[in-house]
């Protein structure tokens, strides 16, 4: 069963006011892949992501989650269960130290006084460790999360996904606010451990090559509409230029 | 090694804490803290709260108060934005020529103006009183003092906040210290100024309702005269005209704070 | 919309010009205050009289040069202290108790990610308690509470904590109202409760500021307990008092010391603090 489909998209269309956001989409995702979502901004990679992370609701179509709607996941400790997210990194606790943070990822599965009691002596700690060495920053589990360079933070939060465990990542523009070494450091732990992990990715990314050095499968969306699907080593130059090329030549 | 920094606010918050449970033993909790009646007084306050008297004589009474409480604390408080306007400037040190004069300047009126504030406006009401005897002065100046006291303060630090460089680019077209008082911080500061003043404002109907403690009239002297009597459903007319003119002040001074942000 | 802020400033402007001048009028016209007689033969007398007693001039028992009365301010100065503890310790657990629904984010869901109608109803409650609480200064609420309670430091606490946590109350739910709510949100998507959120997300960010809210008004509750006392509830306020109607003005003096050292400790301890938290 390792090819297993887990997810499927099907005809998903979402409109804002008067501007169509996406318009009838559809792809599988098969269990593993690590996909890339790229196009000019504006094209709907954001409404994508945040459908699939049910920050919002599709005005038609529907999302499969392994074999169930994803409306049927409205638990959201069942959900966080299937799907995690990872932002730029303004999305951890800043006064917080390091290591609650990463303990954080275990919320969905403690009960109230555990998480309570956690905070004044870290529970699990030899785990949460552990996801802090894969990430590089043992030595940093003390510190106020605020005082860690942006680079840093998000290691932090791939450390967090690490405690959480979940089936598929969203990525969305994680490397956007980071400087090219950093971003690269960022997106290579990322797919390693997904792949380690048999997680699935799917990232939004503004940078056409980090798309094709990290990912296997590149998902180009234009104006709402799919502009091309194809394995990372098939897309062609000529592609990509039509695809950030302003005005369509007709 | 466990970081400092993660654990120091545990221990403050143990710190603060154990001073709390520390300032409950400063009470006498054997001997009952209740008046033997306590609970009927209560009662018969709590329910007069919703049955206050709106009889007419009782209402122009309470309007005329309102007026005095309003007119102490403007008077008061016009009083209080000169004092904290030159002591304020004089206290930011921006008018003084060297660093060592500057330094002197700063220290030494900036401890004026503590201890102006130092001091609350009740006991300056009653040491006023007992010096000057009852004169609506004594309110007014009760009030000037330490609002002229915490609006210096505030304005000092608002003036020593201004960016440097506008000020560095005046002083070289040649302006003098007076000169770049009045184009430089003064204008970039005083939309700050009039905002806190308005909020001060508010905090000084407050005052100047207390002021009647001392004999000096308004809403807190109706108040305390209804208390006295027993007359509770008219002591929670005055206090509903309190809390109007509060409320109606604080509506002001926040459209003034939005329109003047704009 | 550039000539409707216009004139609503100039508006409240000469309103306010209109404001003072009647003030000023209503206090020398109709009160028929003069300035002058302020300093009438007799007002300067008697002031110099009471000055002179406030030092202590020409009287035999001179309380501040006498070390029983020290101790006994002594004591006063430490309820009076622990007055003010309990008073902003009994404002902040209410504020507490409080705090989460009166915020507005709370209130329509932004923050917790949950909408219920009747938080709306909580919030409305609430912000009402706060207004009714910051509208009534502190002495009229001692002067209720000691109706209730027996003399001593607690009704004083009482009153001075029922004023404060509606000021407490306002400023705390705004430092909540200002949070970033994104990191909120992600913690929602890695599964956590309400409950969880509130520990893991909302706290860590808002406590700090709330700690400098709470030690700003412990300093400004310092320099009221003074007042409170004035109407029996304890502390160097109802010494004060006393000493004011008996005439013993070097007694006065000691007191005033004492209360001045008190509130230049708290603003001190304030001040520092601020930097301390950050």
């Amino acid at each position: 069963m390792s090819n297993q489909n887990i997810l499927e998209i099907n005809q998903i269309s979402k409109n804002y006011e008067r501007k169509i956001a996406l318009s009838s989409l559809s792809f599988i995702v098969e269990k593993g892949e690590l996909i890339a979502l790229i196009g000019p901004s504006g094209a709907g990679k954001t409404t994508l992501l945040n459908l699939l992370a049910t920050i919002l609701q599709p005005d038609s179509g529907e999302v499969i989650v392994d074999g169930k709607p994803i409306t049927q996941y409205a638990d959201q400790k069942k959900r966080a269960k299937k799907i995690g997210i990872i932002r730029q990194q303004f999305d951890l606790v800043g006064q917080l130290a390091v290591i609650h943070n990463v303990l954080a990822g275990r919320l969905a599965d403690w009960g109230f006084f555990k998480s309570l009691f956690s905070l004044f002596i870290p529970q699990e700690k030899q785990v949460a460790m552990k996801a802090l060495e894969r990430v590089g920053l043992p030595d940093k589990a003390y510190e106020r999360t605020s005082n860690l360079s942006g680079g840093e933070q998000q290691r932090v939060a791939l450390a967090r996904l690490l405690m959480q465990k979940p089936e598929i990542i969203l990525a969305d523009e994680p490397v956007a606010s980071l400087d090219p070494a950093r971003a690269d450091d960022i997106l290579d732990m990322l797919t390693k451990i997904a792949k380690e992990e048999h997680q699935t990715v799917i990232a939004s990314l503004h940078s056409v090559e980090y798309a094709r050095k990290y990912f296997t499968r590149l998902i180009a969306l234009k104006n709402g509409e799919l502009f091309f699907d194809l394995p990372a080593e098939h897309v062609t130059d000529e592609q990509l230029q039509d695809l950030y090329q302003l005005k369509e030549l007709k | 090694m466990l970081s400092f920094d993660l654990h120091k606010r545990k221990v403050l918050t143990l710190f603060l804490l154990l001073l709390f449970a520390w300032s409950l033993f400063g009470v006498n909790w054997q001997e009952g803290v209740m008046h033997s009646s306590g609970i009927g007084p209560a009662a018969e306050i709590f329910a007069a709260m919703f049955t206050p008297d709106l009889s007419l004589d009782i209402l122009i009474l309470a309007i005329e108060s309102s007026w005095l409480t309003l007119a102490y604390a403007t008077a008061g408080m016009s009083l209080a934005l000169i004092l904290a306007l030159i002591i304020g400037i004089l206290a930011s040190g921006v008018l003084a020529s060297g660093k060592r004069s500057r330094t002197y300047m700063k220290g030494s009126f900036r401890g004026v103006l503590g201890f102006m504030r130092a001091i609350h406006e009740l006991v300056w009401a009653w040491l006023f009183v007992a010096s000057f005897g009852l004169s609506p002065y004594a309110a007014i100046f009760a009030l000037a003092i330490p609002y002229g006291g915490i609006l210096g303060r505030i304005f000092a630090d608002m003036i020593n906040d201004v960016p440097e460089e506008p000020i560095l680019a005046l002083k070289a077209t040649g302006a003098s210290r007076l000169q770049c008082l009045f184009y430089g911080y003064l204008p970039s500061v005083k939309n700050s100024m009039i905002s806190y003043t308005m909020y001060r404002y508010e905090c000084a109907v407050r005052s100047s309702a207390i002021m009647s403690f001392v004999g000096l009239g308004g809403l807190g002297y109706q108040i305390q005269l209804s208390l006295n009597d027993l007359h509770y459903d008219e002591v929670w007319t005055f206090i509903y005209f309190l809390i109007i003119l509060v409320i109606l002040i604080d509506g002001w001074s926040n459209m003034l704070r939005k329109r003047m942000q704009l | 919309m550039k000539k409707r802020k216009f004139t609503f400033l100039t508006f409240s402007f000469y309103a306010f010009l209109l404001l003072i001048a009647a003030s000023w009028y209503f206090v020398i016209g109709v009160k028929n205050a003069s300035f002058l007689e302020l300093f009438s033969k007799e007002n300067v007398a008697y002031a110099s009289k009471f000055f002179k007693g406030l030092f202590g001039v020409g009287q035999e028992e001179i309380a501040f040069l006498n070390r029983d009365s020290w101790s006994y301010a002594f004591t006063l100065t430490i309820e009076t202290l622990q007055m003010s503890i309990m008073a902003i310790g009994f404002s902040t657990i209410v504020m507490f108790l409080t705090v989460i629904p009166a915020a507005r984010n709370v209130a329509d869901g932004t923050l917790t990610l949950s909408r219920k109608w009747y938080r709306w109803v909580v919030f409305g409650l609430i912000r009402i308690s706060y207004i009714f609480s910051r509208a009534i200064p502190e002495l009229v609420w001692a002067m209720i509470i000691i109706f209730i309670f027996k003399p001593g430091i607690l009704p004083g606490a009482i009153a001075l904590a029922l004023h404060n946590f509606g000021i407490l109350g306002k400023l705390c739910a705004e430092v909540i109202e200002d949070t970033d709510s994104r990191p909120i949100r992600n913690l929602a998507s890695a599964g956590a409760g309400r409950a969880q959120i509130l520990m893991y997300g909302v706290l860590p960010t808002v406590l700090p500021q709330f700690l400098t809210y709470i030690l700003y008004r412990w300093e400004v509750i310092m320099r009221t307990t003074i007042v409170v006392g004035f109407v029996g509830a304890g502390g160097l306020g109802q010494e004060f008092k006393l000493s004011m109607s008996f005439f013993h003005y070097t007694e006065i003096t000691l007191l005033l010391i004492c209360y001045l050292i008190l509130v230049i400790i708290a603003d001190f301890i304030s001040e520092k603090s601020r930097f301390f938290v950050k």
